[in-house]
């Protein structure tokens, strides 16, 4: 066996307990932890059919991934079961004015480059060449890790997508899990 | 381990199962990393109180004024401050 095959070896093993980042036994309980957290089959909703094509879309960008300006304070991490309030992140922001805070998943490389798991930027430039409409003024944020299904399509949930028709207009939001 | 599931170990009284759910959240995911987690925030307590400095008693008086789920909440931003003290942080986010 070369090196090379052993490396693929190595690599062939689960990646999330072989990893520098991950802990191990991390994933042994994630089906006791979650259960009620998972999205199930008779949860689906069909995706809507945009009404006009993208470069006349106003579109918004909602993430799990906990981002917010360095200026405003972070969405609490440290509570057991989540924190059920969502952050707007100005659509014109730049990496180095934002900042993530989480707990519970390593972003070491978003930290470096927001984009990677917030492509806020990226958005930006395809708004600039055109290919999008526009961007609503505020994206969205919010702590993906919360223990309660229910009070999270409740409150947060229902007041993002408030948030996303009523105040920011938009016609078609892209979806950014952590 | 959803927040129906702890009132259910809750209206039970199985404090056990609401036991393991704080320490695997302290552990992410590991029951026994977890306690040793609990352990070493108490640990922490002690190295600090061992310096003998002045603390203010007016202060936690006024705190211990507050409702019960704001001190319930703010024990586990002690934890995590302790935590982060103590030097070893075993989460994948931010310290």
């Amino acid at each position: 066996m070369t090196a090379a095959d052993k490396q693929h070896a190595l690599s062939a093993t689960d990646p999330r307990e072989s990893g520098t980042q991950l802990r191990a036994g991390l994933w042994q309980t994630i089906n006791e932890r979650y259960p009620g957290s998972m999205i199930r089959k008779e949860s689906y909703v069909g995706q809507a059919r945009l009404a006009k094509p993208l470069t006349e879309c106003r579109l918004t960008l909602v993430s799990s991934c906990g981002v917010h300006l360095k200026t405003e304070k972070p969405l609490d991490v440290c509570h057991p079961f989540g924190d059920f309030r969502f952050m707007r992140v100005p659509s014109g922001a730049k990496h180095e004015e934002l900042i993530i805070h989480q707990l519970k998943y390593p972003h070491d490389d978003a930290d470096l480059d927001i984009n990677v798991i917030f492509p806020i930027e990226r958005l930006q430039e395809l708004s600039q060449e055109g290919q999008l409409g526009e961007l609503t003024a505020n994206f969205f944020s919010f702590i993906g890790y919360n223990m309660d299904p229910e009070k999270f399509e409740r409150t947060l949930a229902a007041g993002i997508a408030e948030a996303v028709v009523e105040e920011e207009h938009a016609d078609c939001a892209l979806l950014a899990p952590a | 381990m959803s927040v129906p599931y702890l009132r259910e170990a809750d209206a039970q009284h199985d404090v056990e199962k609401l036991v393991r759910f704080v320490r695997l959240h302290l552990g992410d995911g590991n029951e026994t990393v977890g306690k040793e987690e609990i352990d070493r925030s108490w640990a922490e307590t002690i190295k600090i109180l061992l310096r003998d400095q002045p603390v203010d008693r007016e202060f936690i008086a006024q705190v211990l004024e507050k409702d019960e789920a704001t001190l319930a909440l703010l024990f586990y931003h002690l934890h995590f401050y302790l935590i982060r003290r103590s030097g070893r942080w075993i989460h994948d986010g931010s310290r």
